[in-house]
């Protein structure tokens, strides 16, 4: 029984074999790929945006700079790095899935950005970088998709270079009831049918919505990331605690 | 959020002056990778400005790594366009700087000698010579309300001096503070001879 236990996870609500959850996930990241941009600015109506702005400005990044932009999907924290870190820096663009590599890889070509920025392929359970390789790791909305979390964040911790720091921004819990509630009704019934009538794909976006309430809270991924090894670990809530900041350092 | 969002307009408005005055991005050259921190103090908040090759980037931040910050209140920032305020105000313990102050002065003097070419711009949407006359219209539009400014400012300084009084005028103000200082001068001199006549006694 408990070896059945160790051997399932989370896949929404549904509970699947750890093996298959890679590859489920990577399904709805294929199916979206192409329209993920659009889909990220309609659903959040815009404020992705800001929520990345405040992630760049907690990042302390600088010239010369080493970043791992992680589960970096269309690249929009990558473009910004890549002209903050400078032609001495670099910028790893790394992501389970080939699709949203590929939109990524277009996108950032056709702003002009190339020269400091490579593209990854990578499982983040296991980053393919040796030890003290990164200044900061970033992993935007992808935690929530990894299948063993506490792994990642150990991957994560091995590659930053001491004085690196790690910053996660996804999902979390609303710090208020009401808004908790309002929340609740806008992910399980006007997201997936967004989802559906310009994505044409609503279980992706029920998928997104079941992960997102599947995902630690604040504290949880904060204990997490310090069982990891981060030290001076912190997050700051944002709209409220729909998405949450957290940031770690490795010393 | 929303300031977050006020800054991305900012940003946005400075990226689109280094495209209306390309000679901009020359000028910040010098700084280009260099971080200037912002602090407003009575505002409690950090803004950190950043040029590279690509644009200009702003953000509200609380980061302490930096390589010249400046601090001060609103009022005390807005006076440093006038450079030969800068000594003063340090002295004054009204600005803060720390780090490289050439990166401040860098980017304070690159925005000041900014030169918009309007008509130029202006002159792809509307064509070269009604893009010149718009313009010159707005010029005259723009030292005609300054006229009409001073205008009316001269002609309710006057009513309210002279015609209803509710204000006294400048000279009136320089008489009074002199007198004050006058009679300070006299209290401290009788509180002296108080003290020695006390002493005496």
């Amino acid at each position: 029984m408990n070896e059945n236990q160790e051997k399932t996870t989370h896949f929404g609500y549904k509970t699947v074999a750890e093996t298959d959850k890679a590859s489920m996930v990577a399904d709805v990241f294929h199916s979206v790929a192409a329209k993920y941009d659009v889909m990220n600015d309609l659903m959040s109506f815009g404020i992705h945006r800001l929520w990345k702005r405040q992630t760049i400005a907690s990042s302390g990044v600088r010239k010369g700079h080493h970043v791992l932009d992680l589960a970096g999907g269309t690249g929009d924290l990558t473009a910004k790095f890549s002209q903050l870190v400078g032609d001495t820096g670099q910028v790893v663009l790394g992501d389970i899935n080939s699709s949203m590599l590929k939109v990524g890889r277009e996108k950032l070509h056709n702003l002009g950005l190339v020269g400091n920025i490579d593209y990854v392929q990578m499982n983040a359970e296991a980053l393919p970088f040796p030890d003290n390789s990164f200044d900061l790791i970033t992993i935007a909305f992808g935690l929530r998709n990894v299948t063993d979390k506490d792994k990642a964040l150990r991957s994560m911790y091995r590659i930053l270079k001491p004085g690196g720091r790690l910053l996660v921004l996804e999902f979390s819990k609303p710090e208020h009831e009401v808004l908790s509630k309002a929340y609740d009704f806008y992910s399980f019934n006007l997201l997936p049918t967004m989802g559906k009538l310009v994505a044409n794909d609503g279980d992706s976006y029920k998928y997104l919505a079941e992960s997102i309430r599947m995902h630690p809270d604040q504290d949880t991924l904060k204990s997490m990331m310090e069982d990891a090894g981060f030290e001076q670990t912190t997050y700051q809530n944002l709209t409220g605690g729909i998405v949450a900041l957290h940031r770690g350092f490795k010393y | 959020m929303l300031t977050n969002f006020i800054v991305a307009l900012v940003e946005r408005i400075l990226n689109t002056s280094l495209k209306l005055d390309t000679t901009l991005i020359d000028k910040l050259e010098p700084v280009s990778h260099k971080r200037l921190l912002i602090d407003i103090r009575d505002w409690q908040q950090q803004f950190l400005l950043v040029f590279t090759k690509q644009g200009i980037h702003l953000y509200s931040t609380n980061e302490q790594q930096f390589d010249c910050m400046i601090s001060g209140d609103i009022e005390t920032l807005l006076a440093l366009k006038n450079p030969a305020m800068l000594t003063q105000l340090i002295r004054q313990d009204k600005l803060d700087l720390q780090g490289d102050l050439n990166i401040a002065q860098g980017f304070s003097n690159a925005f000041s000698a900014m030169d918009i070419d309007w008509p130029e711009h202006l002159s792809r949407y509307l064509g070269d010579a009604p893009a010149q006359q718009l313009w010159q219209i707005m010029q005259r539009a723009k030292h005609q309300a300054l006229v009409t400014d001073n205008k009316v400012t001269a002609t309710l300084t006057q009513l309210c001096q002279d015609e209803l009084k509710v204000t006294i005028h400048p000279l009136e103000l320089d008489q009074f503070k002199q007198q004050t200082r006058q009679l300070k001068g006299q209290v401290a001199q009788l509180e002296q001879r108080i003290n020695q006549l006390l002493q005496i006694h």
